[in-house]
């Protein structure tokens, strides 16, 4: 007689518990996604098209003249905050997917809230840099 | 009962990938054979959005160019109106597109709201996203 063994649902391969990604998460990434159309639209039709004659922002005073427009600088600081949330949701799905340890899980969210703080920090600091400058 | 393996025929024949255990397997995600529309939709949305994570960081080094002075932001730009390097900027805008469109499709399918409708989603969606995608690599070739 055969024996077919079948993992039982909701336990992964060491029989660890298997963690799923959860609705609060599907919601954060789905919600941040919406803002991110909205804010990638604006940030696209700002760069490429508000100085159409020249095909948008190309040269270095010009680049630096918008960023230091208040409009521009919070719109752009708003994008970077979204996009940098949205990017990390999507790698921890992906990373889930390979089915961690819960340690290991621990691991790699503790990594990407790190990787995403930095991206916002040097983002802003970038931004507040150029916008100082012009 | 019976000495062979349940579903041991339907495993010989030659169609869509069968695998043992629950779900989805473990990295299985990128393997595109057998997959239905949904699958290979799922497929896609992780490579762009891969593709796209890597852009944001690529964007954050290009931009930090700015730091180094006037020079250095100009000999970039001399590349970046490059044929080449445009032809980059389409495929940018064709993972952006794709990735933004089938997130709204999973949004409305996921939620609730168009359950049903995922494939009229996704081949409307796509129309729609063509033709984005042709008016921009039109502009952007034409901004040469």
């Amino acid at each position: 007689m055969a024996t077919i063994r079948t993992r039982p649902p909701g336990s992964s391969r060491g029989g660890r518990p298997h963690a799923p990604r959860s609705a609060g998460s599907w919601i954060a990434t789905t919600l941040s996604g919406v803002a991110l159309l909205l804010l990638l639209t604006i940030h696209m039709v700002a760069n490429h098209f508000v100085v159409a004659s020249v095909g948008g922002l190309r040269s270095y005073h010009q680049v630096l003249e918008y960023i230091a427009n208040p409009a521009i600088f919070t719109i752009e600081a708003i994008f970077l905050l979204f996009v940098t949330v949205h990017a990390m949701l999507g790698l921890r799905g992906v990373a889930l997917d390979l089915d961690p340890s819960p340690r290991a899980q621990r691991w790699i969210d503790v990594g990407l809230i790190t990787l995403g703080l930095t991206t916002i920090g040097y983002g802003a600091f970038l931004i507040g840099t150029l916008a100082s400058r012009a | 009962m019976s000495d062979t393996v349940p579903g041991a025929d339907r495993r010989a024949e030659r169609g869509p990938v069968l695998r043992k255990g629950v779900g989805i397997p473990a990295s299985g995600w990128f393997d595109p054979r057998g997959r239905a529309l949904g699958g290979f939709a799922f497929s896609a949305n992780r490579v762009t959005g891969l593709g796209l994570v890597f852009y944001l960081y690529l964007h954050l080094g290009v931009l930090s160019l700015l730091l180094r002075g006037e020079r250095s932001w100009d000999d970039f730009i001399r590349l970046a109106t490059s044929w080449a390097f445009l032809s980059l900027d389409v495929v940018l805008i064709l993972g952006i597109l794709y990735h933004g469109l089938n997130g709204i499709r999973v949004a409305l399918v996921g939620s609730g709201l168009v359950a049903d409708r995922q494939r009229a989603l996704w081949w409307s969606l796509g129309v729609f996203g063509t033709i984005a995608l042709v008016a921009a690599a039109l502009h952007i070739y034409g901004s040469r």
